[in-house]
């Protein structure tokens, strides 16, 4: 959680006493929340039931399968309404969910013991079997996106009713972290086999979480209702339902916040959040994020084939400039690809600080004392739109020209993927376990994949391997840590900011424990 | 003329069904006009000011603007307007006024260009079909309806992916919206023009046909063609604002009035001047566009004059 | 009649036949691939590859648009690639809020070009009339998303009048769902109440020089009899004409609206189709969109040609 202490502002003291409630409300989340007072005991607010919380997010979800989903958004419903085998703390740390404990007897093994007496929606039993038949499904299913997630993954063997092996192919120490999303998430085999493809907009009982599906009416909203027979006695759900709606606009989103309409919203742009903080209406939390955000520079073609020319661009960008004027400090300087949250993160590494001097001395290296120029290729957000300003600005002052190409989102991804680009914008929503920020971007891969700079050093696919068989943290940081200084050597990457993403609430809203990977989950939450 | 979309803002206004110009209709009633032609003798000036203000603008730009249109301030973002910046800064700290008299040269010249290629491409595909006449009209004609049903707002958007980023690609693609437009109305021209005698009197005297085409019929579809013209440039100006808002146009960090409104959209509460400075400069331009356009036709075209 | 309406119709056929190649290849030729797009965080090259296969987007384009034009021709639009549901069915999910809006929109703008186009032609050269031709015209020239934006701000956050965002069937709740349409229904209302006005302006002085209405003067009929009963039917029907042209641009047009508004209409539609490469469903709803442009223009018209005995025959 971001310690923010601000100066006492009219939303801090909403806040202050939102938090108060959250932490009484709360008190069965053992991970308590550091501003205003860590673990001390508060005036308890009971929780009342019932209410229908609207929330609003940028689009609408896509698909109600966890297995067949894609996108950012649906995890948000999904976290809700299913649930996934281990779930994650505020540090990030993997806690028992569906599955009560685990152990690792060898690395390529992996059993865990099931919670009993946990029922799905629509009343069959969550047992081995089903956990057996999900990851089959994961596997098999032709249009299954969580094939690649679950790759390690082997054979799942039945120990007993509530008792379930996974073997692996090989060890993977990001497993773990990965299941608690969702390629964890448990789906109802009855229900799956007899909705078929019709899961996908219908998803009524196939879940197991402390709220269940009731309809999504497409373009309007998706509506999910309190399950009364949910496993966990302790603490909610306390909502009687929760509507969620899409508002693509982001100041229309603001608006429909302040004006009552809606509870919540999941992202405010830092350009709103100093005013919305000053607003009495609106409750605003800072949730650090597992964000990386970058720029891609391509490894196979000139001017970025040269590794002193990237280097030059990199000594060149001033990121604390970037994120005080673009991002309003709604975040900070990135020194690689693990955010803060992440127990892999090396605050002993800093970020590459502004050298001009050094800059030209890179460009003389390069064979570019003169300069050079180069296209950024960036789609049309307007705080995308602003930071490619700022930092063609900064890099002129070192001589080099930066062009700017906007282009749609569709375009970015099919020029991203075909590595038709000199520098191109990248945004990774992030992955609770740094594998999840690293090994797909960094490891030698060839033909289409989300290695767009191309880059390939054996020195980074041997700790990019090595990471994943070892599963000591220790050890694991070690190697990340190693990883991040070579990163900044050989920039398949600039990184420019791991962004904090606040959330914005009605004060009516208490209870909300925020956890960095972004996910609202609304089962402590209820309504003043 | 072609429909109007005020959704959109991409196609020009409809005047009154009564004068679409398709061969066959009866002459357009006039007595209507006599008032439109006395307001617009009062109004014209003005029009023409705003003109000669958004020419001069966009010719001396660098010699006018205060400040650098993109010189960016960080410390200074968002500053009301004052004494050194008369209408503000923006989010990155540029000025505003700045940025909008520079962005008069990107609204003319995707107004004048749009149009531009519309009114060439267009009138020679109806000087084609208008002339050639049988299935060569048929075939263009169907052309020209088959882009006019195209949703305008689509069409722009597909062709500037197409076509790539910039502000090329968006004044292509708007050309291509408004090019029905001048072919139905050159044709119809061409149509009554060339049922007239003396181009019958030129035919027998055996004059060859592209002749007769350049010599006689062109001079006088002239007058109509910049008639439209002069009233599309404003809505072709509009159009590019309306697409630039939703993000096509212009590369960063050039300003238009289109992307500043469209940044400055999320300010609107905190600072305003950022929406309102380009918004006024668009507003005023099409206005007074539009005043020169009336009096142009009042000008030009005879027929429409009592 | 008939024969004409029926050849007219026939004349429409090879309009719309290039309609569906342009369409295509336009699409088709941007860059960017809807499968890259929906699966932008995946790496499972498999599943894309597989997810091509099965909606053809693996084979040769001229394949792909005779398969299209086929499926077509036996009255099947296809299905969206993003969310697998016939496009029909998208579009008539998002027919009735573009409807309404378009609707409530030209109510808006009769009822405030009316009065303002009858006064400015009754009192020709007046004030009023100024001011009317002024409003006008100012109604043409403001952009839309800057009313929009000013309205929402006045309306929405400052005095909380009205929702500014969302959408709410005023058929299954009349007064949320007329609040919910007031913001954008304006936003359009007065573009259109502009355009109206001139037309309105115009048709009634062309009305009110004729003779009939001189011969009514002269038998001492007052002034607001004179509009009432005489001048106005007949300057109506440019009017009608007029709003019946823009029902068909107003449902695929009204995008910005939608957008600001946050209202699931057409527009917004095929826009997001369009940017996230949605090829059946850009298509689809470009071809249903044309068509019903072209039809409404048909039928204007003929309405026309049978309201004006001088155009009947042409």
């Amino acid at each position: 959680m971001a310690a923010h202490q601000p100066d006492a502002t009219p939303s801090d003291l909403s806040r202050r006493a939102f938090l108060r409630t959250t932490l009484a409300a709360g008190a069965v989340a053992p991970a308590a929340l550091a501003a205003g007072g860590a673990g001390r005991a508060w005036a308890q607010e009971t929780p009342k039931k019932g209410g229908t919380l609207r929330v609003a997010f940028y689009i609408e979800a896509a698909t109600m399968d966890p297995h067949m989903s894609g996108s950012k958004i649906d995890r948000q419903v999904y976290h809700n309404i299913f649930e996934p085998l281990v779930v994650l703390d505020t540090n990030l740390g993997v806690k028992p969910g569906l599955a009560e404990s685990w152990q690792q007897p060898d690395p390529k093994t992996l059993v865990f013991k099931l919670r009993r007496g946990v029922k799905f929606h629509d009343g069959t039993d969550f047992n081995a079997e089903a956990v057996k038949f999900n990851f089959n499904r994961m596997k098999t299913e032709p249009k299954s996106v969580r094939k690649g997630e679950v790759a390690s993954i082997d054979t799942v063997d039945i120990l007993d009713t509530y008792t379930v092996k996974l073997n692996l192919r090989r060890p993977d120490a990001a497993l773990l972290a990965t299941l608690t999303d969702r390629a964890g998430m448990m789906v109802s085999p009855k229900t799956a086999q007899e909705r078929g493809a019709e899961l996908e907009r219908n998803a009524k009982g196939a879940g197991t979480g402390p709220f269940v599906f009731v309809e999504w009416v497409k373009d309007d909203h998706l509506l999910i209702r309190r399950n009364d027979g949910y496993w966990n006695k302790q603490g909610g759900p306390y909502l009687e339902q929760i509507r969620y709606r899409p508002i693509p606009d982001d100041t229309v989103k603001l608006q429909s916040l302040q004006a009552g309409e809606i509870h919540v919203m999941d992202y405010v742009q830092p350009r709103d959040v100093a005013a919305v903080k000053a607003d009495r209406n609106v409750v605003v939390l800072d949730v650090p994020s597992l964000a990386d955000f970058a720029y891609q520079l391509n490894h196979t073609r000139p001017p970025f084939d040269n590794r002193a020319l990237r280097q030059a661009v990199a000594y060149a960008l001033d990121l604390e400039q970037i994120v005080k004027g673009v991002w309003l400090n709604v975040g900070v300087p990135a020194n690689g690809p693990i955010p803060p949250t992440s127990w892999a993160y090396d605050r002993t590494i800093p970020f590459i600080k502004r050298d001009l001097a050094k800059a030209k001395a890179k460009l003389a290296e390069g064979g570019k004392a003169g300069g050079f120029t180069f296209t950024v290729t960036t789609n049309n957000i307007p705080i995308n739109v602003q930071e490619a300003e700022v930092i063609q600005a900064q890099l002129a002052e070192a001589g080099i020209t930066m062009k700017i190409k906007l282009v749609d989102s569709s375009t970015l991804i099919s020029d991203g993927n075909a590595k038709n680009f000199e520098m191109i914008s990248f945004q990774w929503s992030g992955r609770p376990d740094p594998d999840g920020n690293t090994f797909q971007f960094y490891r030698t891969t060839p033909g289409t994949s989300l290695n767009w700079s191309g880059i390939s050093n054996p020195q980074i696919d041997a700790l990019l391997d090595k990471s994943r068989e070892v599963s000591s943290q220790a050890e694991r940081k070690k190697l990340f840590s190693q990883l991040t200084r070579i990163l900044q050597e050989e920039l398949p990457m600039v990184f420019i900011v791991h962004p904090v993403e606040p959330k914005a609430f009605s004060p009516r809203v208490q209870g909300y424990d925020p956890i960095p990977d972004g996910m609202m989950r609304f089962k402590d939450v209820w309504l003043k | 003329m072609a429909s109007s979309t005020p959704g959109s803002g991409i196609a020009e206004p409809v005047t009154a069904p009564l004068t679409r110009a398709v061969p066959g209709r009866p002459a357009p009633a006039r007595r209507w006009r006599t008032l439109r032609h006395a307001a617009g003798a009062r109004l014209a000036p003005f029009g023409a000011a705003v003109l000669l203000v958004a020419v001069l603008a966009a010719m001396l730009a660098p010699a006018v603007a205060p400040h650098d249109p993109l010189k960016q301030d960080l410390n200074h973002a968002l500053a009301r307007p004052d004494r050194a910046h008369l209408l503000g800064t923006d989010n990155v700290g540029r000025d505003v006024l700045s940025r909008v008299i520079w962005g008069t040269r990107v609204s003319l010249v995707a107004g004048l260009g749009s149009v531009g290629i519309a009114m060439l491409v267009g009138g020679l595909l109806g000087l084609l079909a208008g002339y050639a006449g049988g299935r060569v009209d048929g075939l263009v004609m169907r052309l020209m309806d088959a882009v006019l049903s195209f949703p305008p707002l689509v069409l722009a958007l597909a062709l500037g992916a197409v076509l790539g980023a910039g502000l090329s690609g968006v004044v292509i693609a708007l050309g291509v919206v408004y090019t029905p437009t001048f072919a139905r109305l050159m044709r119809g021209q061409v149509l009554s023009i060339t049922a007239r005698e003396y181009v019958d009197a030129a035919r027998a005297l055996g004059v060859p046909g592209w002749r007769i085409a350049w010599s006689h019929v062109l001079p006088n579809v002239t007058a109509p063609i910049v008639v439209q013209a002069s009233l599309s440039v404003a809505f072709a100006i509009l159009a590019e604002a309306s697409l630039s808002f939703l993000g096509l146009g212009v590369q960063p960090p050039a300003p238009s009035w289109g992307s500043m409104i469209n940044a400055g959209r999320g300010y609107l509460q905190q600072a305003p001047w950022i929406v309102f400075g380009p918004g006024a400069a668009l507003f005023v331009t099409v206005v007074g566009l539009n005043f020169v356009g009336d009096a142009v036709r009042d000008a030009l075209d005879p027929r429409l004059r009592v | 009649m008939g024969r004409l309406i029926l050849r007219r119709l026939a004349a429409t056929i090879p309009v719309l036949l290039l309609v569906t190649a342009g369409v295509f290849a336009l699409i088709h030729l941007t860059p960017g691939d809807p499968i890259d797009a929906m699966m932008a965080e995946s790496v499972d090259d498999s599943v894309k590859r597989e997810l091509r296969r099965e909606l053809g987007l693996d084979r040769p384009l001229y394949l792909q648009y005779a398969t299209w034009m086929g499926r077509l021709l036996q009255g099947d639009l296809g299905r969206s690639i993003r969310n697998r549901e016939p496009v029909i069915e998208n579009v008539s999910r998002r027919i009735r809020p573009s409807l309404q809006l378009a609707g409530l929109a030209m109510a808006i703008s009769l009822l405030v070009a009316t009065p303002i186009g009858i006064l400015s032609a009754a009192r020709r050269n007046s004030t009023i009339d100024r001011c009317g031709t002024t409003f006008a015209l100012f109604g043409i020239c403001m952009p839309n998303f800057l009313i929009a934006l000013l309205l929402i701000f006045v309306f929405g956050v400052t005095l909380r009048w009205l929702p500014i965002s969302g959408y709410v069937d005023p058929l299954e709740e009349p007064w949320d769902g007329l609040r919910s349409l007031t913001l954008p229904a304006i936003t359009l209302g007065l573009a259109l109440a502009a355009v109206v006005t001139r037309t309105l302006r115009s048709s009634m002085l062309e009305a009110l020089s004729e003779d009939y209405i001189r011969t009514a003067r002269a038998k001492g009929l007052s002034d607001g009899a004179v509009v009432r009963r005489h001048a106005l039917k007949n300057a109506l029907i440019p009017v009608v004409t007029v709003l019946g042209l823009q029902l068909g641009t107003l449902i695929g047009g009204a995008v910005i609206t939608e957008y600001v508004f946050a209202l699931p209409g057409v527009g917004r539609l095929v826009v997001d189709a369009v940017f996230a490469r949605d090829y059946p469903l850009v298509q689809g709803v470009v071809l249903l969109i044309a068509v019903g442009f072209i039809l409404s223009n048909l039928a204007v018209d003929l309405l026309y040609g049978l309201i004006d005995p001088r155009i009947r025959h042409r």
